[in-house]
């Protein structure tokens, strides 16, 4: 990665002094316009991020980046370090989860002056725009929206012989989904479910098509214990029906990384996870794979799903580039050959002009991914407000409980109230 | 030593400006070259082991400044935090079970090895390399596939119509995966005991068989009890490792300690506080704690080493 990495800003290093000395001799003297970007994401995410950094050296000689990206749960242990010793990136990715913290604590910059002279935000997404906004001032500009999905293995489908579920599905037809899966036996060892009781995403869609949800506009939880009883107690009996996977397999999905998922393991016929994602788990699946919703809490509940900007960027308060870095990001958005080669992959673009772009170039998984998001009907609800400090440790919380009741060491019963209370205290923790 | 001396010889005398001079003039050499290390030492231990005190006791986000709250967070640690009692009760165990283990198996090894067989330093080095590869990512790696529920192991009991579970991600099992690694790198251990063993006197062993001791009594009579310097010495560097062991739970559990907090290690408790939830004052008294509980142990162990430890004087 270091030697990517290197090479990258070598490249990109020298391919804007060649330009610049090409175009303007003089202009190779002045100090070179470096733009640092930070970002999350994999090989794949960098190749296409560093294809659109390329387009803008090429159309703004002079600019260079230096391009850094690293895995999530990494990422933010760097950027915090790099924000506390006042060296933060120009540019950087934001995730929804933590935009509000790094808002209030100045470490990223209010882009309201920016709206209308470097960021042309005319046909944006007004939900997505929402999304990027704080005490109603706005630090992000969404990258794409996607929605949670369930990947699914349709020749695992196919083979038995069953049709690949459409959005009316629910909870209450998953037994029957099971056993008819399971009496055709095609692929002996894989189950129907992944068992997604330590998924938070799957808990919260679960909880608002109950009409509830994980948290309100306070940061307070919007449940009770008895949710969690009912959503343990549901798992359990799934478990019991020989709907989902055992407890051994699911743990093997320690963090929910692409090559351990159930569906990438052979283990079951789906994973719980986002519409962005498909790409990534087509690349390492042989069977070819598609998306469904989340199932819905009972027959005809709706609700569920929303549209989530999937990741923002943002300018780091520090900038001494602030217009660069916003002329950069609405390059980013707008470009039509930038979109292009960025594609789907972190999202459903939130520009309308850019979606007619990019659409007639789409490959097939970007054009299910496309389509689900733009098609989720009376699944879509409200966009939530984003979450409190200390929600990354409650979604860690969950997993560890879940498991606790999947290997049998507690009872639903008491799983509810006991998860309840460790959620209010890591709430109420500074 | 000589610089040593030279300052010994000045200590008596009337420190006068020129032989202030002379002093430094003699001694800069010495320092000049201590120098790499002093750096090291006030700069990279003994300067963030004072700031980590210091944040042991405020709430420091890293992204604003830290805030004074006294003893608030050892507070916590002792009345209010069920993954600490948790994370003691794992490593305790760890430590309890991998650190005789090993030490019984290098010390084995290094007994079979000591019969001065032909080809003894290819044996040394073979048996040495898990040791060299053990800390590393790419073994924690490997031992995730081995101890999967297709992996290998499970392959191998097949063979005798056993059905194992998956070793890594079943909780009664997963910390159990970690104490055979641990064991599996006996490497070092080994090597210091086949050094102590060639060190024990062979008069000693020949007199034994003209009194016609046999072989368990040569052991317990003889090579155990002149085995015991480097017995302690070694004990005491794998407890302190065991203690310390973080890269082998951090993979095979993706940072996350499950299944059901099973391989939760204090370290990696402590990490999980640091740079996943960003609770740097907090981690700094964990770490602190973890210090006193290490110290706490050696000193233990050098207060009883006079009634079991035998030192050939």
């Amino acid at each position: 990665m270091t030697f990517a990495l290197d090479r990258r800003r070598f490249l990109m290093g020298s391919t804007a002094l060649l330009g610049a000395t090409a175009l303007a001799p003089a202009a190779a003297l002045a100090q070179e316009n470096r733009l640092r970007l930070f970002f999350w994401g994999g090989q794949a995410r960098a190749d296409r991020t560093y294809a659109a950094t390329d387009l803008y050296t090429k159309a703004n000689p002079g600019t260079a980046f230096d391009g850094e990206f690293m895995a999530f749960s990494d990422y933010w242990t760097k950027l915090g370090t790099q924000v506390a010793g006042g060296n933060a990136p120009d540019i950087l990715q934001m995730d929804y989860r933590y935009i509000v913290e790094y808002a209030n604590r100045n470490a990223i910059a209010p882009l309201d002056d920016m709206v209308g002279k470097e960021l042309d935000l005319s046909d944006f997404d007004q939900d997505q725009l929402d999304g990027g906004k704080v005490n109603g001032k706005l630090y992000g500009i969404s990258l794409g929206a996607n929605s949670v999905a369930t990947i699914v293995n349709t020749a695992a489908f196919e083979e038995a012989g069953i049709a690949v579920p459409g959005p009316e599905l629910s909870y209450a037809d998953l037994p029957a989904l099971a056993e008819k899966f399971n009496s055709a036996n095609k692929r002996p060892g894989m189950k129907l479910w992944s068992d997604n009781s330590g998924v938070e995403p799957a808990l919260d869609n679960w909880l608002r098509s109950k009409g509830k949800g994980l948290y309100g506009a306070d940061g307070k939880p919007l449940f009770d214990e008895n949710d969690l009883v009912e959503w343990f107690q549901l798992w359990a009996d799934l478990r019991a029906a020989g709907v989902t996977v055992s407890p051994d397999d699911q743990a093997l999905d320690a963090t929910d990384a692409i090559e351990n998922t159930m569906v990438t393991l052979g283990k079951a016929t789906t994973t719980a996870a986002n519409s962005n994602q498909l790409i990534a788990f087509q690349a390492v699946n042989k069977d070819p794979l598609t998306m469904i919703a989340y199932p819905r809490y009972k027959p005809g509940a709706g609700g569920g799903h929303y549209r989530k900007p999937s990741m923002f960027f943002s300018l780091g308060a520090t900038s001494q580039k602030l217009s660069d870095g916003a002329k950069f990001i609405n390059f980013f958005i707008s470009d039509p050959d930038a979109t292009k080669a960025l594609g789907v992959e972190r999202g459903i673009p939130c520009k309308k002009s850019t979606r007619d772009n990019i659409a007639p170039t789409l490959d097939a998984q970007s054009q299910i991914a496309l389509n689900f998001v733009s098609n989720l009907g009376d699944l879509l609800g409200p966009l939530p407000p984003s979450p409190p400090a200390n929600a990354g440790e409650v979604n860690k919380a969950l997993k560890t409980k879940s498991q606790e009741v999947a290997f049998g060491s507690q009872s639903p019963q008491d799983a509810g109230p006991a998860f309840f209370k460790e959620v209010t205290e890591i709430l109420s923790r500074k | 030593m000589t610089v040593h001396a030279a300052n010994y010889r000045d200590a008596g005398r009337a420190v006068t400006p020129s032989a202030w001079s002379r002093m430094w003039s003699q001694n800069a050499p010495g320092y000049l070259f201590l120098l790499p290390w002093f750096i090291g030492f006030f700069g990279l231990t003994l300067g963030p082991m004072v700031s980590s005190l210091y944040l042991s006791f405020t709430n420091f986000d890293l992204l604003t400044s830290p805030e004074w709250v006294g003893a608030a967070n050892y507070v916590r640690i002792f009345t209010a935090d069920p993954k600490f009692a948790k994370s003691m009760q794992v490593t305790f165990f760890f430590v309890i079970f991998s650190v005789p283990l090993k030490l019984a198996f290098a010390l084995g090894v290094a007994l079979l090895l000591n019969r001065g067989m032909r080809g003894l330093p290819l044996y040394r080095a073979v048996f040495y390399l898990p040791s060299l590869l053990g800390a590393s990512v790419a073994i924690a790696v490997l031992w995730r596939t081995l101890f999967a529920g297709d992996g290998l192991v499970n392959d191998f009991l097949a063979n005798f119509g056993i059905q194992g579970p998956s070793w890594i991600s079943n909780p009664r099992f997963s910390l159990w995966t970690l104490i055979v690694l641990a064991v599996w790198q006996f490497g070092s251990p080994m090597i210091i005991f086949l050094a102590g063993l060639r060190s024990i006197p062979q008069d000693m062993y020949e007199a034994a068989s003209l009194e016609g001791a046999g072989k368990w009594r040569v052991f317990w009579k003889i090579t155990l009890p002149m085995l015991t310097p480097v017995l302690f010495f070694n004990a005491i560097i794998q407890t302190i490792e065991g203690f310390k062991s973080f890269t082998p739970a951090f993979i095979i559990s993706g940072g996350t300690g499950n299944p059901v907090n099973s391989t939760l290690f204090y370290t990696l408790y402590l990490y999980q506080e640091a740079f996943e939830f960003f609770r740097m004052g907090y981690a700094s008294a964990l770490a602190w704690i973890l210090l006193i509980i290490v110290a706490l142990f050696t000193g233990f162990s050098f207060l009883t080493s006079k009634y079991w430890v035998h030192y050939d004087d």
